[in-house]
């Protein structure tokens, strides 16, 4: 029996901590479709991009250029996956968001061009970097801490700690600054908000760059844990989808849950059922969902859009 | 003779021409590929093109008309041409249950549902190794036909008569019907127009024709593995309707041939097929967003004042 209560609360722990990635990532997407209502089909393809940006960071330029030691190195390399997307983001934005919306066009070429982004971006990367999986050894994955039975990797808390700090500071941002209120008036309602003063353009590419500046770093954070490949984001946007809907698109506490209950399950799915069947999993329960409840779930983004 | 005659005719003189043009084996492989891609752009454009259906799942019905065919026949000793009908049924059968959730769900949810169909499809190819052979794959499969210029003829001759049929159909007052759905649903159903009835029917039509190009697929390439119907698959099919003009009979044609030749035109770049497919797509859909078919006619309109 206690061996089953360890195995439970090891199983959880580990969910928690995917949870984490997964709601990093995901939290972009619902902060971007709650702004702008729409979807950046690439966004998970940052993550990719941040764990390749923090990958040479971490391994090429802060150990052989700077001469940092290991775990100051991956630390610094957090900022350089932040950095990239960031600047992704912007691009993204300013080259495919900000003319579509200028030509008004409907809900769903942002989401075929940026479609064209993400093919784009991972055989992009292919080409640059091939498909032989990158081996990114973080000091901190190999260091593991053991209370009681439990076994818990040092990663696995600085996972936790950096993205709880960085829910804390989107929270903080959008509840106590004035950039952040006026997102939260964009969110409601756009024209009224351009006509308040508002600079909306601003506001949503500040928006899509903070969101894809998340997705960045959870790529860096993802690195260290699984094998890096230029696919490895891609494997990402199911669960991220899975997340938004079953969160709420556009609600944020909703999509922090959904993306922790969504990690837990993951975990207990590879103890009980494998590793094979965790995509199966988390969308069939995304289709339930879609079941269960579309129309209050269609009928809540008409009222928005009326 | 009326115009659409003479196109019908010269379409199949070009057809017949073609394989005796390009005489090597590898680009006549390229032909039956290029009229493979010509019938999953013609079935994802009557979904998205004609009825307004955001659909990212229709790898899936690739995928089921290529296993269905070639489980039938490896499996359980089944005649081609039997099995070939069973999968475009089967494929037929599937897309109808994911218009289930068309009729329910719309826009961005519909996209992200389809996408999931897809996925789920996908992993049960890959999970289901008693039925599928899962990552191993299937080898050895035999094209009906004897060489690869019988299969382009075979091959482009159905995606000829299924242009045909799909241009009568939206001549008709069915697509009349179709296109009031995609403009505006609530306005077409106040005129008593069933929208699920009729999104099912275009599901179902459209999967069961992405059926019938999946089953040719397994014989031209010999095996049979659950990556070749990833969701790059469905990605590669919106690019061919995108590019050439969605919403238009023959701008999907055109599509597909530009984006299966463009690539070979450019060999010698490895990895660059995919990256080309991504970039038009973006750069279409932010430019050009009628595709080339638009393209033409308001280049035409413009020399014409």
């Amino acid at each position: 029996m206690t061996d089953f209560l360890t195995l439970f609360i090891q199983q959880s722990v580990n969910g928690v901590y995917l949870g984490c990635l997964y709601v990093m990532v995901a939290l972009g997407l619902t902060l971007i479709y709650g702004v702008l209502n729409q979807i950046n089909f690439a966004h998970a393809d940052f993550v990719t991009v941040g764990a390749f940006a923090a990958f040479f960071t971490a391994t090429r330029f802060a150990t052989r250029v700077l001469g940092i030691p290991d775990t100051g190195a991956y630390l610094l390399s957090l900022f350089s996956a932040l950095g990239a997307g960031a600047l992704l983001g912007w691009l993204v934005s300013a080259a495919v968001f900000a003319p579509l919306r200028r030509s008004g066009a409907d809900e769903l070429r942002p989401l075929i061009a940026t479609i064209g982004v993400s093919v784009l971006l991972e055989n992009g990367q292919l080409a640059l970097f091939g498909p032989i999986p990158y081996q990114f050894d973080s000091p901190l994955a190999r260091e593991t801490l053991r209370i009681g039975k439990l076994f818990i990797s040092a990663q696995s808390v600085l996972v936790v700690a950096v993205s709880a700090a960085a829910i804390a500071a989107l929270y903080a941002f959008m509840r106590f600054t004035f950039m952040g209120k006026a997102l939260r008036a964009v969110a409601q309602d756009r024209e009224t908000a351009g006509l308040m003063g508002i600079n909306e353009n601003l506001v949503i590419a500040l928006t899509i760059v903070i969101a894809s500046a998340l997705a960045g770093v959870a790529g860096a954070l993802l690195g260290p844990v699984v094998v890096l490949t230029p696919f490895t984001g891609a494997s990402l946007i199911v669960k991220a989808f899975a997340c938004v809907i079953i969160g709420g698109f556009g609600n944020m506490e909703g999509t922090i849950v959904a993306g922790l209950l969504i990690g837990v399950i993951e975990a207990f799915t590879v103890q009980y059922l494998g590793s094979g069947l965790i995509d199966l999993v988390v969308f069939a329960m995304l289709l339930a969902m879609l079941v269960v409840r579309p129309t209050g779930l269609v009928a809540e983004r008409k009222e928005e859009n009326v | 003779m009326t115009l659409r005659r003479i196109s019908v005719i010269l379409a199949l003189l070009g057809i017949a021409v073609l394989p005796w043009l390009l005489t090597t084996g590898y680009w006549r492989g390229i032909l039956v590929l290029c009229a493979m891609n010509v019938l999953l752009a013609l079935s994802l454009n009557l979904v998205m093109g004609y009825t307004g259906q955001l659909n990212l799942g229709q790898s899936a019905f690739f995928a089921i008309g290529a296993y269905v065919s070639t489980i039938l026949v490896k499996s359980h000793g089944w005649n081609f041409w039997p099995a070939a009908l069973a999968a475009i049924l089967a494929s037929g059968l599937v897309g109808l249950a994911l218009a289930a959730f068309a009729t329910r769900l719309k826009g961005h949810y519909l996209a992200i549902a389809s996408l999931g169909f897809a996925v789920i499809t996908y992993q049960v190819l890959i999970n289901w190794e008693s039925v599928t052979e899962g990552v191993r794959g299937v080898y050895g499969i035999l094209p009906p036909v004897p060489n690869t210029v019988a299969l382009f003829y075979l091959v482009a001759g159905i995606a000829l008569a299924v242009y045909l049929l799909l241009d009568n159909l939206v001549r008709s007052p069915v697509g009349d019907t179709l296109r009031a759905i995609r403009e505006d649903e609530i306005s077409a159903a106040s005129l008593g127009v069933n929208a699920a009835v009729w999104k099912a029917f275009a599901f179902g039509l459209g999967a069961a024709i992405a059926g019938l190009a999946g089953v040719f697929y397994p014989g031209f390439v010999g095996t049979l593995v659950p990556d070749a119907f990833g969701i790059i698959e469905s990605f590669t099919m919106m690019a061919m309707v995108i590019v050439g003009g969605m919403g238009t009979m023959i701008g999907p044609v055109i599509g597909a041939v530009v984006l299966t030749f463009l690539p070979e035109l450019l060999r010698g770049f490895g990895e660059l097929r995919l990256m080309i497919y991504g970039l038009a797509l973006t750069l279409v859909v932010l430019f050009m967003p009628g595709g080339i078919v638009q393209a033409y006619t308001s280049l035409r309109a413009r020399r014409r004042p």
